[in-house]
């Protein structure tokens, strides 16, 4: 609808604004339409995504050097950042069609027992 | 009755032979022998009897010295040098240096085989061919052609020329810190017979050079008047001239057999025979005549000239040759090696690469006025190599400053996994060669031996731990926000 109307004026700007106004459109959508519980899993998410990526712009730009060490605390990032986003897909009620069978504290239950096992690993590499 | 008195004599007669045992070990354990050498007292001079007489000082001086002379004519059958395998003598002296034939069993054969079994020898060449003449070339000596003594002309003397007055004292050989002539030979030492060069065998040193201005020549044709044929010859292209201070009168000769410690698994071949030989160029060093000649120097005084008659130094000469060749000086012994990592005491089986080690080895000298083995820290350049086939570590092993005859240097391991040794290799002229290896493994760390817990780390480590601890939090939260849910639900359908 706003784009439309913008493209018509010129070539350049109508990009831009049309980027910043559907922007502001996802972000409206998402505080609106997403439940408490998804946008604390998103949270999370963000927390483990920056983290990995300091772990990693550390690892190229000073020392990989107990390199073990370095792949463990950068893929249990990634691992818990891969079961996490699986517990969002699970209790997303949007969903709710395609994993039927899958009820809510199964899925969690679920996601915690991964998690125990990722992380008894990640120390086990980790000295 | 008789039983008893039967049972107690023998009783007596076994604490008898104890007692005998005992005092035995002791007389052994105090002393290496009677003797001033540090290998063995029976000494065999083969020699004419009838010419016994002129060498009475030096015969007299071996056994002042402990030793129990033998004299054997050099025709004689009895006693042998070698029965069964075995030396029948300790050290060998051959003054029947003109002697043409000699018995069957002295040949050249025999006397290399003495001295591969431990037995030292004093040689004398004379000026006719004989055995002695067959053999020198083995020890890499190049003698002059037969019949050609060594001439001096100077100093001015009333002597023939080819009896030589050679001043000792300019010598310092064979190394720096050790000469076999002591600084006890006052005079010069009289000398006639042959001279000899050196080839370049290194087991192979001088001990008496012959004096700058000295030749070989012929004396033959007429009494004193020295031919030319020897200079023609060597004008003409022959074998070159025989001449200078490079020749040698007196020559010594270490083995190379035996060797170690005689200690433990790695102590060479076991044994510690390492044998010597003198070469002298004439057995007129050892006799009495040269030992009582005067030796006549002209002293610039403030007065003009003055003639001044020295006694000659032939008799400390010929004992402290002999002394050498007899393992009196200059013999050394390695007593123990140790070895262990820095801040530890105890030996390892086997060492972790870059791992300090210490390593120690106590080295003794024999004293031949004591008789006894003492501790000796004079060595100043041995050195210690870490070998696995070639030396990755070759170190200096100075001597530890307070503590007598050891010596102790610390190094690290090579980064390098294998089996190295430890090996000393100490060949210096007029020393007993230091031979001792001793076989060490060393390994990579174990995988419990590299460090841990890198501060470089901390990063990886702080990451993981967040993201367990964040976990944690995670899961509480979403079981109370499940809890609030359900709550809410709950009052709603109320």
């Amino acid at each position: 609808m706003a784009p439309k109307s913008s493209s018509s004026f010129t070539f350049t700007k109508p990009s831009s604004q049309s980027a910043s106004s559907s922007l502001s459109a996802l972000l409206s959508a998402y505080t609106t339409q997403t439940t408490p519980r998804l946008k604390f899993i998103d949270a999370f998410l963000v927390f483990l995504l920056s983290s990995g990526v300091l772990q990693f712009v550390y690892c190229v730009l000073v020392t990989n050097f107990p390199f073990n060490a370095f792949l463990a605390g950068f893929s249990s990032t990634v691992g818990q950042f891969v079961l996490t986003a699986s517990l969002r897909q699970q209790v997303n009620p949007e969903n709710k069609v395609e994993f039927k069978e899958v009820s809510h504290e199964r899925a969690f239950a679920d996601f915690v027992l991964g998690s125990i096992v990722l992380h008894f690993f990640v120390y086990n590499f980790l000295g | 009755m008789r039983t008893r008195s039967q049972s107690s004599f023998s009783f007596s007669c076994s604490l008898f032979t104890l007692l005998l045992v005992t005092i035995a070990t002791l007389v052994h354990t105090s002393s290496a022998g009677k003797s001033a050498s540090s290998t063995g007292d029976s000494v065999l001079v083969i020699l004419e009897p009838a010419k016994k007489a002129e060498y009475s000082i030096f015969l007299n001086g071996l056994e002042d010295k402990g030793y129990t002379v033998t004299i054997r004519a050099p025709k004689e059958e009895q006693p042998l040098l070698i029965e069964a395998g075995l030396p029948n003598f300790s050290h060998v002296v051959l003054l029947a240096s003109d002697t043409k034939n000699f018995a069957k069993d002295i040949s050249p054969q025999s006397l290399v085989q003495l001295l591969s079994l431990g037995t030292n020898l004093v040689l004398t060449l004379g000026l006719k061919q004989n055995l002695l003449t067959s053999l020198a070339p083995e020890f890499s000596l190049l003698l002059p052609p037969p019949a050609t003594p060594l001439v001096s002309y100077f100093p001015e003397r009333s002597d023939p020329p080819s009896i030589i007055p050679i001043d000792v004292s300019s010598q310092s050989i064979p190394n720096d810190t050790f000469s076999v002539l002591s600084s006890q030979v006052t005079g010069k030492v009289w000398f006639s017979g042959t001279a000899f060069a050196l080839n370049s065998n290194p087991l192979l040193f001088p001990i008496l050079h012959a004096p700058l201005e000295s030749f070989a020549a012929d004396l033959s044709d007429a009494s004193g008047r020295v031919s030319d044929a020897l200079a023609d010859a060597s004008e003409k292209g022959g074998e070159g001239l025989w001449a200078g201070s490079s020749l040698s009168v007196v020559a010594g000769f270490q083995t190379l057999i035996g060797g170690g410690t005689g200690h433990g698994a790695d102590a060479g071949l076991g044994e510690d025979n390492q044998a010597r030989a003198v070469w002298v160029g004439g057995s007129s060093l050892f006799s009495d005549e040269f030992a009582k000649k005067k030796v006549v120097e002209k002293v610039q005084q403030e007065r003009g000239m003055k003639v001044v008659e020295n006694p000659s130094g032939n008799t400390q000469a010929a004992s402290e040759i002999a002394g050498w060749a007899f393992q009196e000086r200059g013999v050394l012994r390695i007593d123990e090696v140790t070895h262990h990592k820095v801040n530890q005491t105890e030996p390892l089986e086997m060492y972790t690469n870059n791992d300090e080690i210490v390593y120690t080895i106590r080295i003794s000298s024999f004293n031949p006025s004591t008789r006894k083995w003492e501790p000796y820290s004079g060595l100043k350049d041995l050195q210690l190599e870490f070998t696995m086939l070639d030396p990755h570590v070759r170190i200096a092993l100075p001597p530890v400053s307070g503590k007598s005859g050891v010596y102790s240097t610390t190094f690290r391991a090579p980064d390098r996994h294998g089996v190295f040794k430890f090996v000393i290799s100490y060949k210096r002229k007029g020393f007993t060669h230091l031979i001792h290896t001793l076989s060490i493994p060393v390994v990579p760390p174990r995988h419990d031996g590299y460090p841990r817990f890198l501060s470089a780390a901390w990063p990886y480590y702080a990451g993981a731990i967040s993201t367990s601890v964040g976990f944690l939090v995670f899961c509480a939260i979403y079981i109370a926000g499940e809890a609030k849910e359900e709550k809410e639900k709950r009052s709603k359908k109320e």
